[in-house]
C-alpha cells in the first residue's frame, strides 16, 4: 500500500475526528492495533454519544416491522449471563429459534431503460461458482457459472451505495463500506438483515458468449 | 460470527409475557450505541452496528423479557457484531480483540467507561505521547495545532502520533 504509516494512519484519524465513517485500506492491518486504539480515543471525546434523534426514529421503524421470532435460547439467555432459572424455563423444544430471518426483500431484478444486451465474457473464461466481475454499461454486476448455467446480481451493495467485491476465499460477495456479505445468489450471508441483493438479467450465446442485460 | 447454534437442539426459555419489549429495547439500544461508539469513535458506523444489533437480537427476544435480559443479550450481540466488523475491515480475530470487545454489562443509563477507560490508557504512557493524543483526540486539535503547542513539526507530531498509538494499543489495564 501507497504511504508511510504515519500517514496512513493521520488520514484515519483525520476521518474519525470530523465524524467521518471508518474506511480502511489494505495495507492498513498491519496498524489495526494503532487503528482500534485511535477509534477508542476518537469515541472517547464526546462520551456518552446517545443515538440522534432521526436515527432513533429509524430504529423504532426498523423494530415495528421486525418479526419476532418470539424465543430466547438458553444459550442466549447464559451467553447473555442471564442467570435465569431453570426452573423458569417453558419447556418447549424450537428448532428454528436460533436462527434468525436475514433476508429481507429485494433481490427484483434490473431492468434497463433502453437495455441492450452486452457481451461480457466467454463462458469458458468463467471459473466454476467463482463471482466474476463484469460491467455492462451503466450496469456493475457479478456473473456465476454453475455447470452449463448462469446467474448474474447486481455489484452494488443493498444496503449501501459501494461496490462489491468477490471474497474468492469465502465464496461470497463482501461490502467493503461496512460489515455485510451475500452469497453468490445474491442473499445476505447469515447474520445480516439486508435485502437482498438485485439480480441482472444475464444469457449464454449459442456462441458460448456471456451476455448481460446492460445499457449503452 | 458464530454466535447461532446447531438448528435442532435448542432448547428455549419462555420468557414472562408483558407487552413493551420492543419500546424498552430501543432504551436499552441507547446503551448499546454507546457501548458501540465508544469502539468504533464515529457515529456512522455505530448506527449501522447497532441497527445490525437491533435486526439480530430483537426478533429472539419475547415481548415482556425484563430488561436485565434484553440488556444482556443485545450486549452479547454487540460483542458479536464488533467482532465482525473488526474482522472484516482489519482481519483481525476476537481473541486480538479481547481487550475491546471486553464489557461489563452497564448497570446504569448513562455508560462512562470509554470515558474512563482512555484516561486510564493515556495514564500510562509517556508525557509526550499522552500529551499528543490529548490534544489530538480529547481536544480535537488538528497536527499544526499539536505541533505548534508542542513546539515541534507536523512531520515529527505525525510520527509521534503513530508511536503513541501504538504505545497505547499496548497498554493493558487490569480488570
Amino acid at each position: 500500500m501507497n504511504g508511510k504509516p504515519e500517514d496512513r494512519l493521520e488520514r484515519i484519524v483525520n476521518d474519525l475526528l470530523h465524524g467521518r465513517r471508518l474506511k480502511l485500506r489494505g495495507g492498513d492491518a498491519e496498524e489495526k492495533e494503532a487503528i482500534t486504539t485511535a477509534a477508542r480515543l476518537a469515541g472517547a471525546r464526546q462520551a456518552p454519544q446517545r443515538m440522534h434523534p432521526a436515527f432513533r426514529k429509524r430504529l423504532a421503524a426498523t423494530l415495528a416491522q421486525t418479526p419476532q421470532e418470539g424465543w430466547l435460547t438458553r444459550r442466549a439467555a447464559l451467553v447473555a449471563g442471564l442467570g435465569l432459572a431453570a426452573g423458569a424455563a417453558g419447556g418447549t423444544l424450537v428448532g428454528r429459534a436460533v436462527h434468525p430471518e436475514t433476508a429481507r426483500a429485494g433481490g427484483e431484478p434490473i431492468n434497463p431503460v433502453h437495455g441492450r444486451w452486452v457481451d461480457v465474457a466467454a463462458m469458458a473464461d468463467l471459473a466454476e461458482g467463482q463471482g466474476q466481475h463484469v460491467v455492462a454499461g451503466s450496469v456493475s454486476a457479478f456473473v456465476f457459472r454453475r455447470g452449463d448455467a448462469v446467474t448474474a446480481v447486481s455489484a452494488i451493495c443493498s444496503h449501501l451505495p459501494c461496490e462489491l467485491w468477490w471474497d474468492g476465499r469465502n465464496a461470497n460477495l463482501a461490502c467493503p463500506c461496512h460489515p455485510a456479505t451475500f452469497e453468490s445468489d445474491g442473499h445476505p450471508s447469515v447474520g445480516y438483515s439486508l435485502p437482498a441483493l438485485n439480480t441482472v438479467h444475464v444469457r449464454v450465446t449459442d456462441a458460448g458468449r456471456v451476455e448481460v442485460l446492460g445499457t449503452e | 460470527m458464530t454466535e447461532e447454534e446447531p438448528a435442532g437442539q435448542a432448547e428455549v426459555i419462555e420468557l414472562p409475557a408483558a407487552s413493551s419489549a420492543t419500546d424498552m429495547a430501543l432504551d436499552e439500544l441507547e446503551l448499546v450505541y454507546a457501548f458501540i461508539y465508544a469502539r468504533v469513535g464515529n457515529r456512522a458506523d455505530a448506527e449501522d452496528l447497532t441497527q445490525q444489533v437491533a435486526m439480530k437480537a430483537i426478533p429472539r427476544l419475547r415481548p415482556g423479557a425484563p430488561a436485565s435480559a434484553i440488556r444482556g443479550y443485545l450486549f452479547a450481540t454487540a460483542r458479536s457484531v464488533l467482532g465482525a466488523f473488526w474482522s472484516t475491515r482489519l482481519g483481525l480475530s476476537e481473541a486480538e480483540l479481547h481487550d475491546d470487545l471486553a464489557m461489563v454489562t452497564p448497570e446504569g443509563p448513562a455508560p462512562e467507561e470509554g470515558t474512563e477507560t482512555v484516561q486510564l490508557i493515556l495514564a500510562q504512557l509517556s508525557d509526550n505521547y499522552r500529551r499528543v493524543l490529548e490534544l489530538r483526540f480529547l481536544h480535537g486539535y488538528s497536527l499544526k495545532e499539536v505541533a505548534a503547542e508542542m513546539k515541534s513539526t507536523v512531520g515529527a507530531i505525525k510520527v509521534m502520533q503513530l508511536r503513541a498509538l501504538r504505545a497505547a494499543a499496548k497498554v493493558r489495564l487490569e480488570e
